[in-house]
């Protein structure tokens, strides 16, 4: 580690309880019966929230180096976004099997 | 410094730099793999969205029981993480008892993991579920995306865990110190925080 400002072992058992709490949210929003986009759309939003809890307490981003950070995520992210190309085709499957 | 510098230098510590990042190499490393193979996880997952999005006949494939074990599996991965941070945290304070006990935990917890989780495709295996066959009539690549996404997570955990075996043994020969427990718990976080993607996208998604 390269802080000493690190949490102590109790903020990381009240963080992965957390992660829990978000868990069983995301199960309640499934039984909700909610449009699919919209809960697709949250989900993906928790999930997001947990690995970003994840990533900066957990695997202790938030006290290392902040060259590390800006060196990993946004090329990571870069890559991800990049894959949001093949929506439009996924979209014209789905058209065709509905013979639009 | 200069390249006079340099080559006045005696010692090979003066010639080399000091990582720009403050980390070891080998947490370096690691950080690299885990990138790309959150690149991997995450081409996975959008190839599963594009089958999804394109076919009309998805369906709701998974029973409460289904999700029952997916709600188990992810508290136990999740306890895992804490187990694991527990281990870091020993071994900085050379508690080597401790460390031993919090590791062996941690294994355990991704055995208990890999058992919930093999449970669940002897179940649908044995109701007809085949890597491109749907035994409830609905779209065959459900069997396929679910088989390779949590097939590929599975091997991770159990990989983690047969890595942590080793680490735990170097560690406790002095063949390991505290930044290689600390590499393999950054593996092992990574691992639980992929399943935080998985278990909503492919269960959740997927429930009656």
């Amino acid at each position: 580690m390269s802080s000493n400002e690190e949490l102590g072992m109790g903020s990381y058992v009240g963080i992965v309880i957390g992660l829990m709490i978000i868990v069983v949210i995301e199960v309640v929003l499934t039984y909700q019966h909610l449009p699919v986009r919209t809960l697709l759309f949250s989900l993906l939003c928790l999930a997001c929230l947990e690995a970003f809890v994840g990533i900066m307490y957990l695997m202790h981003v938030k006290y290392e180096s902040r060259l590390l950070f800006w060196t990993i995520f946004p090329a990571t992210l870069f890559v991800l976004v990049m894959l949001n190309y093949l929506w439009p085709d996924a979209y014209r499957m789905a058209r065709m099997s509905l013979g639009k | 410094m200069s390249e006079s510098e340099l080559t006045m230098a005696t010692g090979h510590e003066v010639l080399m730099e000091a990582s720009p990042y403050h980390i070891e190499k080998k947490k370096l490393g690691m950080w690299v793999f885990i990138v790309s193979d959150a690149c991997t996880f995450a081409t996975f997952l959008f190839g599963y969205g594009y089958m999804r999005v394109g076919s009309q006949n998805w369906g709701t494939l998974f029973e409460f029981s289904s999700i029952l074990n997916g709600i188990i599996m992810t508290f136990v991965l999740l306890s895992s993480s804490l187990t694991m941070l527990a281990a870091v945290r020993a071994t900085q304070a050379g508690q080597k008892a401790s460390a031993n006990k919090w590791l062996g935990l941690t294994m355990l917890l991704g055995t208990v993991f890999a058992i919930l989780h093999l449970r669940e495709w002897v179940k649908m295996i044995g109701e007809g579920w085949r890597l491109f066959y749907n035994p409830m009539g609905g779209a065959a690549q459900f069997g396929a995306c679910f088989f390779s996404v949590t097939g590929l997570h599975l091997t991770h955990v159990i990989s983690g865990v047969i890595a942590l075996g080793f680490v735990a043994r170097g560690y406790n020969q002095g063949r390991y110190d505290e930044s290689h427990v600390e590499t393999a718990g950054l593996y092992w976080h990574f691992v639980d925080l992929v399943w935080m993607f998985v278990f909503p996208l492919m269960y959740l998604m997927n429930a009656r």
